[in-house]
């Protein structure tokens, strides 16, 4: 029995090949899975999509792997329109062992473009149920998937890979707590506006902040986006009223010069009583006078320093990152060992041991009872039982040994109706 | 007798202070419960100590050094548990490591209840002491925010976050819990003060030792901190630098003053009149 991947990811892959393969849409997804789990020697499958990553689970009972990566090539062409060539050599292959610790390792977001980035547990998640709900997994899929996700969780709970943030607007958002409480109170000003700028509210919506005013060189724009965020659209000519009264701005305008200068914030201070007043500015060229951090109270982040921010707080995340890989090959190791014992052989021989075992004992118990019988009639007896059990035992051999579809649910059923039960949760 | 509760709350903070200690060079919150139960301990048996000297001697437990230091580590904490409380700040972490600290200084000074003059024991002066130790303690805690608060800033301004600056808590919290002592501190420092002086000049007449100038002299700059914080001017910076300021003038005054004179407050008087009796 085989467990494949077969995929490609950011590290293996340019983006226009990437774009090429994926699998845009949950209906795609769907339809993909219902043509895959058609192909010969493919059992169970899961498809795995993100901008990213491609990567397509097969479980196959068939141990002829190179066919089955071969099917699924010719799938990926045939379902794509692209030719097999084109691709081939950016995939990745792996088998087994090498398989089950490539997606712990993805979904514990450690083979990510951005190491530790929480969504990608999500998407695997995601993805298995649309799996499940076609109907395309099984004993074997369902299981390697809830262990990843389990030791996705473990990563996250042991170490400290995803506690200091590693997106732009995730680090202003940190940055801010530094210096605000409260932050339900406190009141936010947009300045000009621009894709980042707006990200960066985003997140400073959801941690609480609801005061928020929106200015920009066209008022049409600021009501347009004041309107997105429930807030207050102001003309441009307040810019320095409201800098009075607003606690954090965030500044990304199209301007080639200072929009905030150094003179109008030492102006404004007093007036504010020197409650602090927190920038940052996303713009390129900087629209805020980068002197200001100087000025008491006040406090300014550029986008240098919030990528600086970032880059120390991944190097803080490379660090756990052994940790990490560490309870990724311990769970390997736990879900190999689950899958092994699914093999019938082994299985037929516990069995056996079971019974016979069952069988001395009650031997030994039957001649401690009946003192004064003659060996004869204990022969027949040994005999006689032997012949019940290999009766018993005969069928279920030979179900077990037979190649049949699905037979890891057999086995699995199996072991617990013989009530041969290994480690299990 | 009662000395064994002293002791054991010696070894309560000891624990809360080694976790505390580790809970902050390893940069995390994970001790956090277990240190407050330590704390928390540690601080009722700390009371029924307290209460068992002042039950035997029938005067306030904080003339001696040993008494002082042990009465001030119990503000220390009382405060601290206070400021976990309200603020949910985890200031825990420090305030056990101070406490074990004074209690540590306490254990290394004689234990016996120390003499007082007949004619200057009274209740009023029980109050004076008891007010003045704990709002001392208030002020030490407020110079602790103080130094958090600029270490705090300085690391936002840098733009570094490599060490303690990572389980602070915000600026405005430091600043407020800040605030919030010094307007607790002031009047209880205040009180304390004119009780004294009063009770001094009833008892001695108008005769000034140094350690009365100085107490006024820190006081002084209290009432300046005090007045710039219930104005609202939020140069928090400034606040913070003159708590710190005011509270090396208030050590030199309990500490300092008593080496270099022999005054009527003196610790070093309380101390031989012990050694005689």
């Amino acid at each position: 029995m085989n467990i494949i991947v077969i995929g490609l990811n950011h590290k293996t892959a340019p983006v226009q090949i990437r774009e090429k393969l994926a699998f845009q849409s949950e209906d795609t997804i769907r339809k993909a899975l219902k043509q895959l789990i058609q192909l010969e020697g493919i059992n169970e499958t899961v498809i795995f999509s993100t901008c990213n990553r491609v990567e397509i689970y097969i479980y196959s009972d068939n141990a002829d792997k190179d066919s089955i990566v071969n099917r699924v090539k010719n799938f990926l062409s045939d379902f794509h329109h692209i030719e097999i060539r084109d691709f081939e050599n950016y995939l990745y292959i792996y088998k087994n062992k090498e398989t089950v610790e490539h997606l712990f390792k993805v979904t514990s977001s450690l083979d990510s473009m951005i190491l530790g980035e929480p969504q990608i547990t999500g998407q695997v998640k995601d993805s298995y149920e649309i799996a499940l709900s076609e109907r395309t997994t099984s004993l074997i899929l369902n299981h390697l998937m809830n262990r990843a996700l389990f030791t996705a969780k473990r990563v996250r709970n042991e170490t400290r890979i995803g506690e200091n943030p590693v997106s732009v607007s995730y680090a202003a958002v940190g940055l801010i707590k530094k210096v605000f409480d409260e932050l339900s109170r406190k009141t936010v000003l947009l300045v000009g506006a621009g894709e980042m700028a707006e990200l960066a509210l985003k997140h400073l919506i959801g941690i609480g902040i609801n005061n928020i005013y929106v200015i920009n060189r066209t008022y049409e724009r600021a009501k347009e986006l004041a309107k997105d965020f429930n807030g207050v659209a102001l003309p441009f000519d307040n810019l320095k009223e409201l800098l009075t009264k607003v606690d954090i701005v965030i500044c990304s305008t199209g301007a080639p010069n200072y929009v905030i200068t150094f003179q109008m914030i030492k102006e404004i201070m007093p007036l504010r009583k020197y409650k602090p007043l927190f920038f940052i500015d996303i713009s390129v060229p900087r629209n805020i006078d980068p002197s200001i951090n100087e000025i008491d109270n006040v406090y300014l982040y550029n986008i240098d320093d919030l990528q600086d921010v970032v880059d120390s707080n991944l190097l803080e995340r490379k660090k756990e990152s052994d940790k990490a890989l560490k309870i990724v090959k311990e769970e390997t190791e736990k879900f190999m060992q689950w899958l092994s014992s699914l093999q019938s052989v082994p299985l037929i021989i516990s069995i056996r041991n079971k019974a016979e075992e069952v069988r001395q004992q009650e031997l030994e118990k039957f001649k401690a009872r009946f003192k004064e019988l003659s060996p004869e009639v204990l022969n027949s007896v040994d005999y006689l039982t032997q012949s019940i059990i290999n009766k018993i035992m005969h069928s279920p051999t030979v179900a077990l040994k037979n190649n049949c579809d699905n037979k890891e649910i057999l086995i699995f059923a199996a072991r617990r109706l013989f009530g041969i039960d290994t480690e299990e949760e | 007798m009662g000395t064994i509760f002293f002791e054991l709350s010696l070894t309560l903070y000891f624990a809360g202070f080694l976790l505390s200690v580790a809970d902050i060079i390893r940069k995390k919150h994970d001790l956090d419960r277990a240190i407050f139960l330590l704390s928390l301990a540690g601080f009722g048996l700390h009371i029924v100590y307290l209460l068992f000297r002042y039950l035997k001697s029938g005067q306030a437990p904080v003339f001696s050094m040993h008494e002082a230091n042990s009465f001030f580590a119990w503000s220390i904490l009382l405060i601290s548990l206070c400021i976990n409380f309200y603020y949910k700040a985890r200031f825990l972490n420090f305030g056990i490591i101070l406490s074990f600290a004074f209690m540590f200084v306490s254990a290394l000074f004689p234990r016996g209840i120390p003499y007082i003059k007949p004619e200057l024991k009274s209740l009023w002066i029980d109050i004076h002491a008891i007010m003045a130790v704990f709002g001392i303690a208030l002020f030490s805690i407020a110079f602790v925010f103080s130094l958090l608060y600029l270490i705090q800033e300085r690391a936002v301004k840098a733009k570094k976050f490599g060490g303690l600056e990572k389980i602070l808590p915000s600026l405005e919290i430091l600043d407020k819990i800040n605030y919030r002592l010094i307007l607790w501190g002031f009047p209880i420092y205040t009180f304390a003060l004119v009780v004294g002086i009063i009770k001094y000049f009833i008892l001695l007449g108008f005769d000034i030792d140094p350690k009365q100038l100085w107490s006024v002299l820190t006081w002084c700059v209290y009432l300046l901190i005090f007045y710039l914080r219930v104005k609202g001017d939020w140069r928090k910076k400034r606040a913070a630098y003159l708590t710190i300021f005011g509270f090396f003038l208030l050590i030199f005054g309990f500490f300092g003053i008593n080496l270099l004179t022999e005054s009527f407050h003196s610790h070093h008087e309380y101390y031989s009149n012990w050694i005689k009796s």
